[in-house]
């Protein structure tokens, strides 16, 4: 187990917490964290003990993006973050590292430009009452882009896109982001976030890890496809578990009224 | 196509400037606002000049009178068939020339709805980038209480916003309307303005912030976002990178962050019409 310079990597039972910890910085994103998610990502991953994963900030952000001043300050930073996006070769998120176990995105304070890529590529958001979200990369004469192409697959286009082209100039509170469906979720008092967020993943630690991998990769792979075809390939994980042990032993602890002994899942980042 | 240097009038448009804003106005109130061959002919004259007007950095979308816009111009297909040959070959073929999206244009695109939307008026929800409604406005898809299907309008709206209300609004048809507040929650809209004469001013507000960013992010942007509407995740967001880093080194990068430093609005390098080949 590695050391961390910008994250927190903790185990509270079997939730595994990843936290930015770069509150100065408003926990904006230099080389080094860049590299250190790549790696928090595979490690909780790779653990058994672990079986939902939530992602929340230090200090009054949750994330604000890339820390491009930084990236560029440290010689190679750069030019390895411009070769990253070139070749859409990026690992700073669940969704780029293949993880499938449940992400819970815990919104604490802003969440604003490159942030949004931890709300797009999360299974599950929620969000203290005070969280503000705004994108002002065109206010800067940044483009937006891949954080934005995620989410409009997963919530309405227009408040999107309003995000982007309003860029700095407005901010959506947590109230509106839960209408919209962005959010499942606002906890309030924000001091409460991280009690509800490990509430909400100790309930998704009951269910059959085999069985929320394989719904993971059929929701996701459902984002790539039509829906003919989505159906299709979604067929594939639905009887992928038929047979696994978890099958019986759902219904039977049901039936005894207990919790579920599941099988322990291996660690399944990287397997497509 | 271009149109620049085309200086007949329009009769069913209204094609103004406001500061930094391009108006397209639908014209034609005692039509409630529909569509005839000659505002189809127009609406694609309009969108180019706006798009190439290099002043005009965000294009605001409005009707004029008690309607947004209503579609096709019903009577006109009653009487004069011939009239809209042209429009129903464009529409056979999905080759339609009169919405922002169908014109490739690159510039913000926010629409105003005032009063009701039905129908065809929904092709310029669904193509714009921002809509803003009146409280008292009103949507409607009669497609099928008059025999015609609901297509267009609905495939771009399904992929933008929660599905189940649309298919409702297209079985339904007539009989029913999505009032501007359910628009809201639903996330087909994003601003809803109460009292309903205020619309415009609140449009012309919005569209002068989105005029503050930088003209070619937004363009980049732009292709990036409804790019993303052609393909599955994974590719959408290979391209997206695509559009993201056709910007590095333009010189609104190196502006951008100076000019917040300095806590003053960015001088942006002017965008020569927003349509290069999309």
């Amino acid at each position: 187990m590695r050391d961390y310079e910008h994250l927190i990597v903790e185990r509270h039972g079997p939730v595994g917490w990843l936290i930015n910890n770069r509150p100065d910085a408003l926990n904006a994103m230099n080389a080094n964290m860049r590299d250190e998610f790549a790696d928090a990502w595979i490690e909780l991953d790779r653990d058994p003990e672990v079986r939902v994963i939530v992602h929340t900030g230090e200090g009054r952000a949750f994330q604000t993006g890339v820390d491009v001043a930084e990236i560029a300050s440290d010689g190679v930073g750069m030019q390895r973050y411009r070769q990253s996006v070139e070749d859409f070769d990026l690992h700073f998120t669940s969704w780029h590292q293949q993880v499938w176990k449940p992400v819970i995105t815990a919104v604490n304070g802003i969440c604003c430009g490159g942030g949004f890529h931890w709300i797009a590529d999360a299974d599950i958001v929620i969000a203290a009452s005070d969280a503000q979200f705004f994108d002002p990369h065109v206010s800067i004469g940044q483009v937006v882009s891949i954080e934005a192409i995620g989410l409009i697959r997963k919530m309405p286009a227009e408040a999107v896109m309003r995000m982007a082209f309003v860029g700095r100039h407005e901010r959506m509170d947590a109230a509106r982001a839960y209408e919209l469906g962005m959010i499942s979720q606002v906890v309030d008092p924000p001091k409460r976030l991280r009690e509800e967020a490990q509430a909400l993943a100790e309930k998704i630690a009951k269910n059959s890890p085999a069985a929320m991998a394989a719904t993971k990769r059929a929701l996701w792979g459902a984002l790539e496809t039509g829906l003919t075809e989505a159906c299709r390939v979604g067929a594939g994980h639905l009887v992928s578990m038929w047979g696994h042990p978890d099958q019986e032993e759902g219904p039977r602890a049901f039936a005894e009224k207990r919790d579920a002994e599941w099988a322990p899942l291996e660690g399944t980042s990287g397997s497509g | 196509m271009t149109h620049s240097g085309d200086l007949r009038p329009y009769t069913r448009l209204r094609v103004e400037r406001r500061g930094p804003v391009g108006w397209l106005i639908f014209d034609r109130p005692a039509a409630a606002n529909a569509m005839d061959a000659t505002m189809f002919d127009e609406l694609e004259r309009a969108w180019s000049e706006l798009a190439d007007d290099p002043l005009v950095r965000v294009i605001v979308n409005a009707g004029e009178g008690r309607s947004f816009q209503t579609g096709v111009d019903v009577v006109q297909m009653a009487r004069d068939k011939d009239a809209l040959r042209e429009h129903s070959r464009r529409t056979r073929d999905a080759q339609l020339r009169f919405t922002a999206w169908h014109c490739d244009v690159w510039k913000p695109v926010i629409a105003a709805v005032n009063g009701t939307c039905a129908g065809g008026g929904l092709h310029f929800v669904a193509d714009a980038d921002i809509v803003i409604a009146a409280s008292d406005a009103t949507f409607v898809d009669p497609h099928v209480s008059v025999g015609q299907v609901a297509a267009y309008e609905g495939i771009a709206l399904a992929r933008k916003s929660p599905m189940e209300a649309i298919l409702r609004m297209a079985l339904v048809g007539r009989h029913e309307r999505v009032d501007a507040a359910r628009a809201y929650q639903l996330g087909i809209i994003s601003q809803v303005v109460d009292p309903p004469e205020n619309l415009r001013d609140e449009a012309q507000t919005l569209a002068e912030k989105i005029a503050r960013n930088s003209p070619a992010a937004m363009a980049a942007s732009k292709r990036a976002l409804w790019g993303a509407l052609e393909t599955g995740l994974t590719e959408a967001g290979r391209r997206g990178a695509g559009h993201l880093t056709s910007m590095w080194g333009h010189p609104d990068q190196e502006e951008g962050p100076r000019a917040f430093a300095e806590k003053r609005d960015a001088r942006w390098v002017p965008m020569e019409g927003a349509r290069p080949d999309a």
